[in-house]
């Protein structure tokens, strides 16, 4: 058992590293060109190209995905004999970086041609001081220094150089003389928890993410908590009734709620409840925070949604198990035996029949995932799946990548589960 | 896997009429499979007519908009005068007839999204799941690994992110389809080439010293057909509801020509004062949607039938 | 009449009497020179009737429903988008919310009439190049703190400063960065403008210039200090943001108790379609800027009010002039005469608007020289076109790509376009993106549909998009490349043109070069809506879809 679930957890680390890889270089390689969202379309090739040394885009796809994956931190350290640290800024209480030079954190800008740091004292003050001469002298005989800036990256300033650079701030682009020469911006990588920030918001990812998530989650379990029970009884209500009219009614009726796409079921439910009969809160509004606990009727309609969607298909699954059981010899020898029908369904066909669905539909977490996308947007609920979608139509990289990590790594958590737990109550797979 | 091949003696016997002759009977016997084929074929004769006769241009704004349904426009107009059932008629063609390709001049193939798309998967997952299964060992481990990574994706996740780096056309969802499809697909094939290798005729062929290419592309795949014809069937509709999920997030094919998904996000926006204009579309996906599963469900069980 | 009159005012005085300007255009004129918004209406010689201030405009109200009622919450449907530096503003969602807690010197009403607001009175000198602001006294913080001239000073050393990077830098480009910003005592500020511009006191209304505390940061979530009705409680990007009302607001209402009436807002982010299906149900008062497929879901419902307000906001079909066929003007005329206007207007935006001539002056605008509408004339078009074709040795239909976004009502234009223009002889391909996709190359795609927003005055859009700059070369957001010498001219002489005759004349020959040679196809102006609850008294619909909620109240 043990060697089974150490086999699974590392092809899921395979699986995991895989899914980085193709979302990196799908999103980040293929994807269009992140200068123009950023500098809009008048900006110059210079500027862009500027721009793209700061994120670091020269460097080749490969590096920037380790970057990505495991934090740049580690090659940016060989460059600086002083400890890059993290620390929170005390306004927004977001993580920033800096360099510890003896004991203190330090952080450095330039200004006419020379390097002014600044330092934050252990109470939170900061204090900007002239750095004094920390160049040194490199094998093209340039005075260089590197050293962390207010961005988060760590920069190679070149002393004196003559090169103008055009420099990126909030204010716009500007043009430096003896500015920095090459940028590698600082970051955890996202294995760490630092998915990098947000071009929709300028905020970190991470900060974001998992408080949609928490919404999502809500939703989604309560669908599917009150959808299993309920689909599951018809499943083997149509099951036992394999070819009769009961079974045809909820087989057609489940067959009809999988066949219709979410997003129609959704907008009848609205239109019906919410706006004509006026029972029901026709969309999820979250005018607080907390608002699913303070008025948890917002989330009937979604959580409707959903279930109807994953009814057909839970109930179709059981169905098919229990009729299958149904035909099994032992459940045929049952009644020939003239053990009660009644006695027969509950006390034998029942406990393995329902084996199949639960673990299937473990399996099929995904599927459930994807129907959280359409709700969230369609009733306008703060989720993660509406979180998705608005970065992959802004084109917010970061954003895109992290939340779908996000919910590849459920889907793939819950399917190892999933795999476990089917073993562990097939004994026919446990001691194969 | 329950599903088991076909026994090898069927295919000895001659005769393409005959085994034509057998497939419509595999056909007629379950009625849900005629259900839902009369179904399909509705849809399909619906975009047939569509090509050279709809009761007005469907692109064409010819009436006031949002009417509600009359003897003039059977399901109304939309929010541009349009006539909707001209519209619902031509929104086949997308979807099951024909594909735009984002050239210049603009070029029309037949065929629609959502075949193509599963082409496409089969196609893919057809040649690597035969691959895995048949060639066994690392090949197989590493074959199965990377369609894990894209099994794990949500679809619709997958969706955006390919929507996200390589933008809206035809060809765009095809791919969408086709990666989202195709490990689903190859694991089926994997299975049932697994089971297949098995058998005697294989073994026939290798001793023969046909190619690994030629037994697994002429001896492994034909007796692999039933189930993994079925399979496509059912994902022309998982196709046909992602197009309208695609079209309903604002994602999907591009205008003007109709299509149902489409149709739908904008009717959205006038759900208030012509509710009408939602249903219909909606109702045509639902339909062609259940009648597609109605005939892969029905293949299947007169496959499995045929075969115990 | 103890104050000041400036000669222009007097001048225009004298021409409203003579019949030659409206009334409307000479209150428009006269207190953009400072005259007082009542010694204007004096002046006109007739008691206020035209559309009023927001807060004259809420106290009308409340005189006709009878007594004012307080509390309550109100709750806006918006994007809460990121926002640090008010000076940095760049939407109109993100202003909306900085606007509630922070305010502005002047205030650009409805009606397009600028009155003072944080200010008490402004003055311009005879040349109109000294301007002298006049603070109110005794408005206070939300802090506590006093307003000075030493906010207003380094609100100004924020807008100016090219590290902030404000728009309004390019905005006040007659101003010599801080050197040109006086302050005269703790009241008063006085501008020294390097060249004169009529345009002060609405630029001062431009959203990012709101007051900000001489001590604030540059993270107004983090430092929300601002001397408006509300205070900032709750602020998450695309998510929520919950205002409370301030006790101590300078402003008083009706009732003789400080404004604002209103409890508390809260702004959601939400999509707008959920938006309109939540104010269906009562979970949502109003939404930001509603779209022409909202306002027709939402305006028969009894529940609510439709305000709406005519604007220069526009959807501009432009060609451009340096790519074929658009640089032969037969083709671009060909194209403006496939506009079935009334058509176009009744399919994209329910026929709410003003039809337009294909120039970027509006009917709004004071100095708007009155042309007929042009009408839809496809066999012209057709003719205009074979004459090409027979010339360039091209077939008929012409086959063209327009592009534009899947946004407001540009797809429906876009598709109403493409079937307008059949029988002209242009075979239309539509490329519709998502907004991004489109703002990404929206200067480059040789034939599209951009949306333009509305400015109060007729030579603030022309400016940025239809000249060049100094070398000749065509200015940014000049989308068509289009650049005509006498068109560029004539508008510089209108900039400098105080008198509204003699620009009302320029205007009408620049409308005239549009129509006969310009780059565009324009054919409306939109309106503007706000939507709220009955209940809800004293809304404002503004043509920039900015709020004004201080003097908004709520039936109890």
């Amino acid at each position: 058992m043990a060697r089974f679930f150490l086999r699974n957890l590392f092809s899921m680390f395979i699986t995991m590293l895989l899914v980085s890889a193709v979302l990196f270089f799908l999103l980040e390689v293929a994807g269009g060109d992140v200068t123009v969202r950023l500098l809009g379309v008048f900006a110059t090739p210079a500027q862009r190209d500027s721009l793209r040394r700061q994120l670091g885009l020269d460097a080749p796809a490969w590096q920037r995905y380790l970057d990505w994956l495991a934090g740049s931190d580690w090659r940016a350290q060989q460059m600086t004999p002083f400890p890059l640290v993290t620390m929170p800024n005390p306004q927004t209480g977001e993580p920033g970086w800096w360099a510890v030079v003896d004991d203190t954190l330090t952080r450095w800008r330039l200004a006419d041609g020379e390097l002014i740091a600044m330092q934050r004292t252990a109470e939170g003050e900061e204090t900007t001081t002239p750095a004094g001469d920390v160049w040194t002298i490199d094998d093209a005989g340039n005075a260089i220094f590197w050293g962390v800036d207010v961005n988060n990256n760590l920069v190679k300033w070149v002393r004196g150089s003559d090169v103008d650079v055009l420099v990126l701030s909030k204010a716009g682009v500007r043009s430096e003389t003896g500015g920095p020469q090459q940028y590698i911006p600082l970051r955890k990588g996202i294995l760490r928890g630092d998915a990098g920030m947000s071009l929709q918001t300028n905020r970190p990812v991470s900060s974001t993410v998992f408080s949609r998530a928490a919404n999502s989650l809500i939703l989604a379990g309560a669908a599917f908590l009150l959808v299993m029970p309920l689909a599951l009884v018809f499943g083997v209500l149509a099951g036992v009734n394999e070819g009769k009219l009961l079974d045809r009614i909820i087989t057609i009726t489940g067959l009809g709620f999988t066949a219709t796409p979410e997003f129609v079921i959704g907008v009848f439910l609205i239109l019906i409840f919410g706006i004509w009969l006026r029972w029901l809160p026709a969309t999820a509004v979250f005018l607080t925070g907390d608002a699913i606990f303070r008025d948890p009727k917002i989330l009937v309609l979604p959580v409707l949604t959903l279930m109807a969607a994953e009814f057909g298909y839970v109930s179709r699954i059981t169905r098919a198990s229990m009729a299958e059981v149904m035909q099994s010899p032992y459940i045929r020898a049952a009644f020939i035996k003239g053990v009660p029908r009644r006695r027969v369904i509950f006390r034998h066909a029942l406990r393995n029949a329902l084996l199949a669905p639960i673990t299937v539909i473990m399996l099929q977490i995904n599927w459930l995932i994807g129907g959280v996308i359409v709700v969230e947007v369609l009733f306008g609920i703060p989720g993660l799946g509406a979180y998705i979608y608005d970065a992959a139509t802004f084109g917010d990289f970061n954003a895109v990548a992290a939340a779908a990590m996000l919910t590849v790594f459920v889907a793939v958590l819950t399917r190892l589960i999933g795999d476990m737990l089917y073993t562990y109550l097939n004994p026919r797979i446990r001691f194969a | 896997m329950t599903t088991t091949t076909a026994p090898p003696e069927l295919e000895s016997q001659p005769g393409r009429l005959n085994r034509l002759r057998e497939a419509l009977a595999i056909v007629f016997s379950s009625r849900t499979a005629v259900v839902g084929l009369a179904i399909v074929i509705f849809w399909l004769a619906i975009g047939v007519i569509s090509l050279f006769w709809t009761p007005y241009p469907p692109n064409a704004q010819l009436f006031d908009p949002n009417l509600p349904p009359s003897a003039v426009n059977v399901m109304g107009t939309d929010h541009l005068g349009r006539d909707t059932w001209s519209r619902i008629m031509a929104g086949t063609q997308v979807v099951l007839l024909k594909t735009r390709l984002a050239t210049d001049p603009r070029v029309v193939i037949p065929g629609g999204v959502a075949i193509w798309g599963v082409i496409g998967a089969v196609l893919v997952g057809g040649l690597l799941g035969v691959n895995a299964g048949y060639r066994g060992g690392a090949a197989d481990q590493v074959i199965m690994q990377v369609l894990d990574a894209f099994i794990a994706f949500p679809v619709i996740v997958l969706y955006l992110v390919i929507v996200t780096a390589l933008g809206r056309g035809d060809v765009i969802v095809i791919l969408a389809i086709t990666v989202t499809g195709a490990p689903g697909v190859a694991r089926l094939v994997r299975g049932l080439t697994m089971d297949i290798k098995t058998h005697d005729y294989i073994r026939a062929a290798e001793t023969r010293g046909e190619s690994k290419w030629y037994v697994m592309l002429w001896e492994t795949l034909p007796n692999a057909r039933g189930p993994i014809l079925v399979d496509a069937m059912l994902r022309v509709g998982y196709a046909i509801f992602a197009i309208g999920t695609l079209g309903f997030l604002g994602l999907g094919l591009p205008p003007p020509d109709p299509d149902w998904g489409s149709m739908v996000n904008d009717a959205r926006k006038y759900i208030y004062s012509n509710p009408l204009a939602i249903l219909w579309p909606s109702l045509a996906i639902a339909t062609l949607v259940i009648g597609v599963n109605l005939f892969a469900d029905g293949l299947r069980e007169e496959i499995t039938r045929y075969q115990r | 009449m103890s104050e000041r009159i400036h000669p222009l005012a007097l001048q225009a005085a004298d021409k409203l009497e003579r019949g030659r300007i409206s009334r409307r255009d000479f209150l428009r004129y006269a207190t953009l020179l400072g005259v007082s918004v009542g010694t204007a209406y004096a002046m006109a010689a007739c008691a206020p009737a035209g559309a009023p201030a927001a807060s004259e405009a809420a106290a009308g109200e409340a005189g006709a429903a009878g007594g004012i009622t307080r509390g309550g919450t109100l709750r806006k449907g918006v994007l809460v988008q990121p926002v640090d530096h008010p000076a940095r503003l760049s939407w109109l969602e993100g202003a909306n919310a900085v606007r509630l807690v922070n305010e502005y010197l002047t205030e650009t009403g409805p009606d397009n009439i600028t009155r003072p607001y944080l200010l008490e009175s402004w003055e311009a000198s005879d040349d109109v190049q000294t301007w002298t602001l006049k603070l109110r006294q005794g408005i206070k913080f939300n802090n506590g703190d006093e307003l000075t001239a030493d906010d207003v000073m380094y609100s100004f050393s924020q807008w100016l400063d090219p590290e902030v990077g404000s728009s309004m830098l390019g905005l006040l480009s007659y101003l010599d960065g801080m050197n040109s910003v006086e302050k005269v005592d703790d009241y008063t500020i006085r501008l020294n403008l390097t060249s004169p511009n009529i345009g002060v006191p609405e630029h001062l209304f431009h959203y990012p210039a709101v007051i900000l505390h001489r001590d604030f940061q540059g993270d107004w979530v983090k430092q929300p200090i601002g001397t408006g009705a509300f205070t900032l409680e709750e602020y998450i990007e695309s998510e929520r943001a919950i205002f409370k009302a301030r006790p101590d607001y300078w402003r008083m209402g009706e009732d003789g108790k400080p404004l604002p009436y209103l409890d508390e807002i809260v702004m959601v982010s939400v999509d707008k379609d959920a938006a309109v299906a939540a104010i269906q149900a009562g979970q949502l008062d109003t939404l930001f800027k509603p779209r022409p497929s909202d306002f027709l879901a939402l305006k028969d419902n009894p529940d609510l009010q439709v305000k709406s307000v005519a604007t220069a906001n526009c959807f501009v079909v432009r060609m451009r002039v340096d790519q074929e066929p658009w640089d032969d003007n037969r083709v671009r005329t060909a194209m403006k005469m496939c506009q079935d206007r009334q058509k176009i207007l009744d399919l994209s935006y329910n026929g709410e608007g003003i039809l337009s001539i294909d120039a970027p002056f509006s009917p709004v605008h004071p100095a708007y020289a009155e042309r007929p509408i042009p009408a839809y004339d496809p066999e012209g078009a057709r003719a205009l076109l074979e004459e090409y074709a027979a010339e360039k040795g091209v077939d008929l239909p012409l086959k063209v790509t327009l592009a534009t976004k899947n946004d407001l009502s540009e797809p429906e234009i876009a598709q109403a376009l493409k079937e307008l223009a059949a029988p002209g002889g242009f075979e239309i391909a539509l490329d519709i993106t998502e907004p991004n996709g489109y703002w990404d190359r929206w200067t480059e795609v040789p034939l599209g549909i951009t949306i333009w927003a509305h400015r109060p005055l007729d030579t603030m859009t022309p400016p940025l998009a239809y000249i060049a700059d100094a070398d000749g070369a065509p200015v940014p957001w000049n989308e068509t490349r289009w650049v005509d010498p006498e068109f560029s001219e004539k508008l510089a002489q209108a900039e400098l043109t105080l008198d509204i005759e003699a620009r009302r004349q320029i205007i009408g020959d620049l409308e005239d070069i549009m129509q006969e040679r310009g780059p565009i196809g324009n054919s409306y102006w939109t309106n503007e809506w706000e939507i709220f609850p009955k209940s809800f008294h004293g809304v404002i619909a503004h043509p920039s879809n900015f709020d004004f909620f201080y003097a908004v109240w709520k039936q109890q």
